[in-house]
Formats: C-alpha cells, sequence, structure tokens
C-alpha cells in the first residue's frame, strides 16, 4: 500500500512530464500517476468522477503556462468545482516561473496547498506527503 | 570328199555347221545347225534350202554375211563374228572353202561358234583391269612369299616412281621399312589367319609448299591385306589395299588433342562439371564437382543413375534432367539446398547455395544426345551478396539517421543526381530534376562561392574537399551542412565527382551553444552605448558589459563586491542613490561626479523583480560645457530617461522570458540529471540521453528565436528603402507557394490607396510572410480559406490591415497573450507562439503597432500601424 491512490501530473512539457513520472515511481508514493497536457481535460475528469473517489486524484501538480486552457483559468475553475468532490483534491502548482507576481497571485487561491518551482528534487515530492 | 561322209564329219562337230554351194544352196548341214535355225527361224533349214532364203528373212544378218561368204568362195578363210537374236548373242562364224580335184572351190564349209561367254569373259576382264587401274586406292599384288607381282596407277604413284617394285624383284618381307611400319606385320596376320586385316599405317612422308616454306607431311594410309585362296584354300596371291586417309586421320589426331585439351580443362574447372548420357548415367564429373560431392557427405556415384542417385535426387536433378533432354533448351537456376554433413563430431546442417547450369549436347561422333551440368557453389557470393544488401541497408539507413545524403556529378554530361536523403536535407520532393546550377542556388551567397571555388578546384585539379555551408531549403529553412567531394578518375581523365551532404544543423547547434550563449548576452548588452551592470542590493556585481568595464578600468569586477573594489563608494552619492532606488523600488538618475576618476557619469539606477538593480551610466566628462548647456542637457536627460524606461520595460520583458522559457528547460536538464545519476540502469540512461537531447534542442530553439528578436531590437537603424507592397506579397507568395496550394487559399490584396512604404525589406517580408502562415495555419476546417490584404493611408503613416477568414481568437480569453513570447492557444502542434511576437517585435521596433479584432469561428483582423519616418 502507497502513501498515495492517485497523482495527475498536468502540463504541457512531455519531457517535464515523463521525468516527473519517472521520479514519483521511483519513490513508490503513489499507485497511479497519470499525466495530462490540457487543463481541461482535467477538468472534464473530475467533473466525470465527482462522486467517485477512485476516480479522483489525491493531489494535483498543476502548471501555470500552458496553451488552450493555462493554470489560472483551471484554478478558477476549480475553486468552484472542488466543493461537488467526494474527497480532498490537493493541489500544487509547478511552474518553471520564479516571478514574484505568479507567486503572489497563486496565493489568491487559498485552497492551493504550495507554489513549487522547477525541478523538482526528491526531497520536495517526499514533503508532499500527508 | 563325198557327200554322205562330209555329212558324217560335220555331224561329228559340236557346233553348228552347214556347206553351201557356190549358188548358196546348202549342200549338207548337221543336226546342231538345224537346231539353231529352228531356234532363230522358227524353222529348220535343210540340204536344197538356199541362204538367200535367210537373206529374205533376216536382211540384217544377210548383210552381215553376204560378203564373207562371197569372200570364201572366192578362195579365202573368212572369220567373222555378228551378234544376233534377242538378247543379242554373239557368234564367231568360220567359213572354209573346199576344193574339188580341178583345185576350184565348189563347196564352202560355214561353222557357227557361240563365243558369248568367252565375250563376256573378255570384256568382264577389261572392265575389271581398267576399274582397278583407275580406283583411287592403290592395290598391290604379292606371290604368298611375298614376291611383287603386279600393281595399278594409284600403287606405282604412292610407291613413288623409284621404288623398287619398279625397278626388279621385290619382296614385301624383305624390306625393312615395311617392318617399322607395321605392314609385314600385318602381312605376317594375314597369312596367319587367311583373313582380311585392316590397319592405320604411317607409310610416308610428302613435302608441302607452304608460301615459301616447305613442310614435311605425314601421310597416312589405311592398309587393307587380304589373301586370294585357290580351291584347296591356300594362299594362291596377297593383296593389299592402301587407301589415303592423312587428312581424316590429322582430323582425328586435332580432334584428340582438342579433346585431351578440354578434358584437361573441364577436369581444372573452378566450376562443377558433371556429364550424362542420354539414359542419365553420370559419365564424367570433374574434380570441382568431386570435392562438392566429398563435402556434401554424398557419395559420389559415377555409374549410378540419376534417378536413384541421391545427390541428383536432392538437387532434384533428374526432373532437371529430363526436361533439358525432352525440349532441348538451356536451363539455369539457383538452388539452395540445406541438408546434414556428417562428421567425426556428428552431424552438422549445412546450407549451399548452387547456381546450376543444364543443357544438352550432341555428341560429335554418336550423334546421341548427352547432358551437361554446371554446378556452381554460390554460396559465398550469395552471402556476400545478403551481406552487401545487409550494408546497403544499413547504410541507407545511416544515411536517414544521420542525415546523410549522397550526390555525383556526371563530368561529361554534367548530369547531377541526388540520393532521396539528400532531397530530403533540402526539402524538395524526392526525384525533382536536378542541375548543378539549381543545386547552387541553395547556397548562401558565402557558401556558394565557396563551393563553386572548391567544385572548379575540383575539376580542375582533382582536389577533394569538405565544406561546412549554409543551406536556404526549398521551404527557406536554414540549414548547416557539411559537404564532401571527391573526384573519380578514369585513365587519367576526371570522370564524376561523388560525395556526400550531411545536415550538421543539429550538431552545429549543439556544438556552439555556449559559445552562442555567451554571445547572445554579450551583443544584447553590448548593443547599448552605456555602461551596464548588475548588482545584487549588498553590491555584489552579477554582471557587467564592456563599456562599463572601460569606464571602471579595473581588473576583473564580476562576482565581487563595488563597494569592496572601491571603497570610497562607501557613503557616496552613488551609494545614497542604490539605497533610494532599492527603497522605493522605482528607477533613480543622477549624476556624479568621481573624483578618483576626475570624470563626471551620468547614472540610471532601475530595481529589478528579484531584487537586483540595474545601473546605466555614461560618461558625460567630455560635454564639459553641461553647466553651460545645463538646460539643454536636462532636455537630454529626460529623454535619454523616457528612452531608458523603454529600454527599461524591454529588458524587464527579456527577463520575464528568460525566466519562463529558459528556466524549464533548464530545471529539466536538472531533474533529468538527478533521475539519470539516481539510475545505473543502461537502457534508462540510454533514454534520458535522448530526453537531454531534446531538451538541449528546445533550449537552442529558444535561444535562437532570443537572438532574432535582439537582433531587430539592436537594428534601430536598420536601412529603410521604399518598396512596393504588391512586389513583396508576390516574393512571400513565392516562398509559400506550396502551403498556399495545399491549403487552397483565396488570397485577395488592395494596395492602390498606398501602394509604397519605406520600410526594412527583410522585416516588411517576415511581417507579411507571418500574416499569409497565420492565416493558413489557423484556417477553419469548414469552408475554403481567405485572406484580404489592404494598405491605406491613415494620419500619421500607411496602416495595412489583415482579414482572414480563419477560426478566431477568443480575444477575451486569449487576447493579452496573443502576442506574447511562446504562447500558444490552440491545440495545433505546429503552434511555436513565436510568429506574431516576431511580427510585433519588428513593428515595435520601427516605432510601429499591431493590434488585432477577431471573434471566435469568424475569422481574424490584424491591424498594424506603420509609423512614418
Amino acid at each position: 500500500m502507497k502513501p498515495l491512490q492517485s497523482i495527475f501530473i498536468v502540463d504541457d512539457d512531455p519531457i517535464h512530464q515523463q521525468i516527473t513520472e519517472i521520479m514519483l515511481e521511483r519513490l513508490r508514493i503513489a499507485d497511479k500517476v497519470s499525466k495530462f497536457s490540457d487543463a481541461q481535460d482535467v477538468l472534464d475528469h473530475i467533473r466525470l468522477n465527482a462522486a467517485d473517489q477512485s476516480g479522483l486524484p489525491d493531489l494535483i501538480l498543476l502548471d501555470l503556462n500552458m496553451p488552450v486552457m493555462d493554470g489560472w483559468e483551471f484554478l478558477e475553475v476549480f475553486a468552484e468545482l472542488r466543493y461537488q468532490l467526494s474527497k480532498p483534491v490537493r493541489i500544487y502548482v509547478l511552474t518553471s516561473s520564479i516571478d514574484e507576481r505568479d507567486r503572489q497571485r497563486v496565493d489568491q487561491f487559498d485552497f492551493v496547498s504550495g507554489y513549487l518551482t522547477k525541478p523538482l528534487t526528491n526531497d520536495i515530492i517526499m514533503a508532499l506527503l500527508p | 570328199m563325198n557327200h554322205p561322209l562330209l555329212t558324217q564329219v560335220i555331224e561329228a562337230l559340236p557346233d553348228p555347221v552347214a556347206v553351201f554351194d557356190t549358188q548358196l544352196n546348202l549342200v549338207t548341214v548337221n543336226s546342231a545347225f538345224s537346231e539353231e535355225s529352228c531356234r532363230h527361224l522358227g524353222y529348220a533349214l535343210k540340204a536344197g534350202d538356199s541362204l538367200r532364203q535367210l537373206a529374205d528373212l533376216h536382211p540384217n544378218l544377210a548383210m552381215q554375211s553376204m560378203d564373207h561368204w562371197q569372200a570364201a568362195l572366192s578362195g579365202h578363210r573368212v572369220a567373222f563374228e555378228l551378234s544376233y537374236g534377242q538378247p543379242p548373242l554373239r557368234y564367231q562364224i568360220s567359213c572354209s572353202p573346199l576344193y574339188n580335184e580341178q583345185k576350184e572351190v565348189f563347196q564352202v564349209m560355214m561353222v557357227i561358234r557361240n563365243v558369248q561367254a568367252e565375250t563376256e569373259v573378255r570384256e568382264n576382264e577389261r572392265f575389271f583391269r581398267s576399274v582397278l587401274e583407275n580406283l583411287p586406292v592403290g592395290l598391290q599384288e604379292f606371290t604368298p612369299e611375298g614376291w611383287h607381282r603386279n600393281m595399278n596407277e594409284a600403287q606405282k604413284s604412292i610407291l613413288g616412281e623409284d621404288h623398287a617394285s619398279n625397278t626388279g624383284p621385290y619382296n614385301v618381307f624383305d624390306d625393312p621399312f615395311n617392318r617399322r611400319n607395321g605392314l609385314t606385320a600385318l602381312l605376317d596376320e594375314v597369312k596367319q589367319h587367311k583373313e582380311p586385316v585392316k590397319r592405320e599405317m604411317l607409310l610416308k612422308y610428302t613435302e608441302v609448299q607452304d608460301d615459301n616454306v616447305t613442310r614435311i607431311q605425314p601421310m597416312y594410309y589405311e592398309v587393307t591385306g587380304f589373301p586370294v585362296l585357290d580351291l584347296q584354300g591356300d594362299i594362291e596371291c596377297l593383296f593389299i589395299i592402301l587407301s589415303e586417309i592423312t587428312e581424316k586421320k590429322l582430323a582425328v589426331l586435332s580432334l584428340e588433342k582438342s579433346e585431351r585439351l578440354l578434358h584437361t580443362i573441364v577436369e581444372n574447372l573452378p566450376v562443377g562439371y558433371i556429364q550424362f548420357d542420354h539414359f542419365g548415367f553420370i559419365r564424367r564429373v570433374n574434380q570441382t564437382q568431386r570435392k562438392l560431392f566429398a563435402s556434401t557427405g554424398l557419395e559420389e556415384q559415377p555409374d549410378s543413375n540419376l534417378i536413384q542417385d541421391p545427390f541428383a535426387r536432392l538437387f532434384e536433378l533428374d526432373q532437371l534432367f529430363l526436361e533439358v533432354l525432352q525440349r532441348g533448351k538451356m536451363l539455369r537456376l539457383e538452388k539452395k539446398l540445406e541438408f546434414q554433413v556428417h562428421t567425426g563430431a556428428g552431424k552438422i546442417d549445412r546450407e549451399i547455395f548452387l547456381d546450376l547450369t543444364m543443357f544438352p549436347v550432341e555428341d560429335p561422333v554418336d550423334k546421341d544426345q548427352i547432358v551437361v551440368a554446371l554446378v556452381n557453389d554460390i554460396t559465398e557470393k550469395k552471402r556476400q551478396e545478403l551481406e552487401n544488401t545487409k550494408n546497403q541497408e544499413s547504410l541507407v539507413q545511416t544515411g536517414e539517421i544521420g542525415k546523410i545524403g549522397g550526390w555525383e556529378l556526371d563530368m561529361a554530361s554534367r548530369h547531377l543526381r541526388w540520393s532521396g536523403q539528400t532531397y530530403k536535407i533540402h526539402e524538395l520532393p524526392p526525384y525533382a530534376t536536378m542541375t548543378l546550377e539549381k543545386s547552387l542556388s541553395f547556397l548562401e551567397e558565402e557558401s556558394r562561392s565557396r563551393v563553386e571555388q572548391a567544385m572548379t578546384a575540383c575539376m580542375n585539379r582533382g582536389k577533394a574537399f569538405d565544406l561546412q555551408v549554409t543551406i536556404q531549403t526549398a521551404r527557406n529553412n536554414t540549414l548547416q551542412a557539411r559537404i564532401i567531394g571527391k573526384p573519380e578518375y578514369r585513365n587519367g581523365r576526371i570522370v564524376r565527382i561523388y560525395g556526400v551532404i550531411q545536415d550538421v544543423t543539429e550538431q552545429f547547434r549543439i556544438r556552439n551553444q555556449l559559445t552562442r550563449n555567451a554571445e547572445l548576452m554579450r551583443l544584447f548588452f553590448d548593443t547599448i552605448d552605456m555602461g551596464y551592470a548588475v548588482m545584487d542590493k549588498d553590491g555584489k556585481v552579477n554582471f557587467i558589459n564592456r563599456k562599463a568595464q572601460e569606464i571602471v578600468d579595473h581588473g576583473k569586477v564580476i562576482g565581487r563586491n563595488i563597494f569592496e573594489v572601491f571603497p570610497s563608494l562607501v557613503g557616496s552619492t552613488f551609494h545614497a542613490r542604490v539605497r533610494q532606488c532599492i527603497d522605493a523600488q522605482a528607477p533613480v538618475s543622477f549624476s556624479n561626479f568621481l573624483p578618483q576618476l576626475d570624470k563626471w557619469y551620468e547614472f540610471l539606477l532601475a530595481p529589478m523583480q528579484d531584487g537586483s538593480i540595474s545601473i546605466f551610466t555614461r560618461n558625460i566628462t567630455d560635454s564639459k560645457k553641461m553647466q553651460r548647456e545645463l538646460r539643454k542637457a536636462n532636455d537630454q536627460l529626460s529623454s535619454l530617461n523616457k528612452f531608458l524606461v523603454n529600454q527599461n520595460k524591454q529588458l524587464e520583458d527579456f527577463a520575464h522570458i528568460t525566466s519562463h522559457n529558459l528556466r524549464a528547460p533548464i530545471a529539466n536538464l536538472k531533474a533529468l540529471m538527478q533521475i539519470m545519476n539516481e539510475s545505473d540502469n543502461e537502457q534508462e540512461q540510454e533514454m534520458y540521453k535522448g530526453m537531454f537531447q531534446e531538451v538541449i534542442r528546445n533550449i537552442d530553439e529558444t535561444l535562437n528565436d532570443l537572438i532574432e528578436i535582439v537582433q531587430i531590437r539592436k537594428d534601430l537603424n536598420v536601412e529603410r528603402e521604399t518598396l512596393a507592397f504588391a512586389d513583396r506579397l508576390q516574393k512571400v507568395k513565392d516562398i509559400l507557394l506550396v502551403d498556399m496550394e495545399t491549403s487552397s487559399i483565396r488570397l485577395t490584396a488592395d494596395f492602390s490607396e498606398a501602394p509604397h512604404i519605406d520600410y526594412p525589406r527583410i522585416y516588411l517580408d517576415s511581417i507579411l510572410q507571418n500574416l499569409l502562415t497565420n492565416a493558413i495555419k489557423y484556417r477553419a476546417t469548414d469552408r475554403p480559406p481567405s485572406l484580404h490584404l489592404q494598405s491605406r493611408a491613415v494620419d500619421g503613416g500607411i496602416m495595412l490591415t489583415a482579414e482572414d477568414n480563419g477560426m478566431g481568437i477568443d480575444m477575451e480569453r486569449y487576447g493579452a497573450k496573443l502576442f506574447g513570447f511562446r504562447k500558444t492557444f490552440h491545440k495545433n502542434k505546429d503552434a511555436k507562439g513565436i510568429g506574431l511576437f516576431i511580427t510585433k517585435t519588428q513593428i515595435e521596433a520601427m516605432g510601429g503597432s499591431i493590434y488585432a479584432e477577431s471573434q471566435l469561428g469568424a475569422g481574424t483582423k490584424f491591424i498594424i500601424t506603420f509609423r512614418p519616418e
């Protein structure tokens, strides 16, 4: 039994997705790691599985800068959506931006558990565990 | 002599006899005459009949005889011959006059003898003799003891005029020459067995005149000796018949010789040789084939029939044999045999390839059909071929992977040939016609002249070349390529130049990445004709440009604290202003006299996002008239201030871009390093290497884009020229011809109101190209795409609008990002988010502006305002 059941990686950079997946799997912290390139897909998935605990992730690693729907838009929609979910979903913003303004803007979304800057390290990942 | 006595006498004679008187009346006849006359005349003549009766009945007979009868009556003994009857028989007629007492002829006795047989014998003999004389073969007769008795003309000429048998007694057994040539032995055998014996002998030599050369030629004869036996079976005489066979013999000898030669050749052929008779029995096998038999482990069975032979069955030779024999045609085929070989160590599976040729041959002597099989063991060759094919394939693969293409220039025809990969590198459809001239047109000007020189040197002096060049592909992409060329000579003349072309853009980029990175920074900051430095809030210098380095004129400053390097700055105006800037987080400008340098400097301090401070500075010492022209200077300063603020904003943009777009891949590199270090699985390592390359390529792309932007911002004074919109659009249409055709976009333009503009040519081309590319790339799928361009003279400049009917943009959602660096909002994989950013940069660099109006699903309209000079 691993500490987490499911983690979503939401990022349009395939290399980043791959690296993050490898790191998460090496550390054996989740039973399942899913990758998304489009934030809209994640929203659709969550809406569909809102009542199904096993279909929802424990953790979402969310990039900010993405085409079509970016991280900001996702956060705005999720702010309302989260109340309908059958289990708590923790969200970490994981971005390459070190722009302080981005960090401050993320702080406006109080349900976001943390602002992480790339690259991820094993220590950072271990710190994400409940 | 009285009458009855006469009758009795003639009756005694065996031949027909008649006696007639002077009146030709018959006096008496014998019975033989009666019978004979009865046989020929139909009735018997008898005494008292007249011979004239005969003449009446057979005038021919009488005519032949009458004169002779009269002659006999005149007292002559007459003998003559006549032929008579059917078939004619020869008779000899003798007439003898009979005298009376008065010695007068009163009667004639006529004796008729049938000489037919004698005549025949005599004629036969003459005939045979003449035949023998004239035979083309020599004929010689000897006594049983060997003494020469007779020979014909042919024999005489064979033996020669001076042969002993012509001059005197000659014994064939005593001639020593005959013992050597075998004639003695032959005649001995004839005598012993009393049977003909035939043998071929070299009997003499003859001189043959061949032009001026006399050659001695041996003469061969077929000698037949036979005995003629008497009634007792004893040898009466010996005959020899000599028939010249020199020509035949020589032919046979040369045939034997060539056959021996053929045999040797066949035996030593490097190809297996099997000869079958027409029943399918193996008649001959050469040593190569014997070796093959041995190596296959099958026993050679030369006397066995094809049908039972295991080797033949293995080959299916039996079927082939029948086909060849029945059709009379040559067959050639390759066979692959798999079988097991028994060796000392056990069984080994073997596989051999044989090239098998079978053809029918007619035996020149027996006229029998024989069949020859040539068996060539081509296993090695086949293996080589397979190897070659494999090599070829791997070569092609290497070509594709390494992006290496081939080319060759035929010197005679000037024909240039490209491999598929070469076309690919040039982004051309494969096998488009290619000429040297056309191929050179893809090279950048400087590269082109170098390649032309190298080609000329190669053609004239055979100098090989290896050049790095820049290629503009058919789709207008720029590539770095390496072209290698080598001459090929035949008979001392250069026949072709061939070589490879390799796309080394990636290698080139990776290799030069660090250099370029540094260059980028230098380029950017050295463009400012001011000292520029970045220091953190404590005073540590993180960056300093060339100009600033000149100003401080103090060895290594970067990485050190400015207040430690120049302690005098502590507590100075500069120091105070830095504090002010940090506290207010606002730009601060001032001028300051630095006593230790004895110079006046203008400074602009600007706070940055990360807490650092950008310092811009300029030496104003030279303007000694500063105080006098204080007002003017102030004006300048304020305009400079504005400019610097603008610069600063661009710098900030740049910092933002750097933080976003360069950090992401670098973060990836870091993470990759970490997971790579944690793994020692080779396969994983390989995968990580691939990912590294991908990330580096990504960084490289970003850097190249940044360089382009920096170039544009740097080249503020880029030359303007008067351009016709229509000309520039045509040029862009040429470049995008393929894309336009594939999308079948309908492009319309109206430049009548403002046909010309003063603008940098490359910028205008780039702007038009980006507008057109966007309209194609983001066309709606449900209608044919269209784009309308229109230029207008507006207050203070020229306005260009580009209106398409494409998919449109949700301006509310994406408007802010539309012209951003690396911003995309389509799932389109082609979208890089750079085109509009560059367009905007190019327009703004020249003082213009761009904005967009759009309706999702309906189309987009870009409105560009070009500021006048």
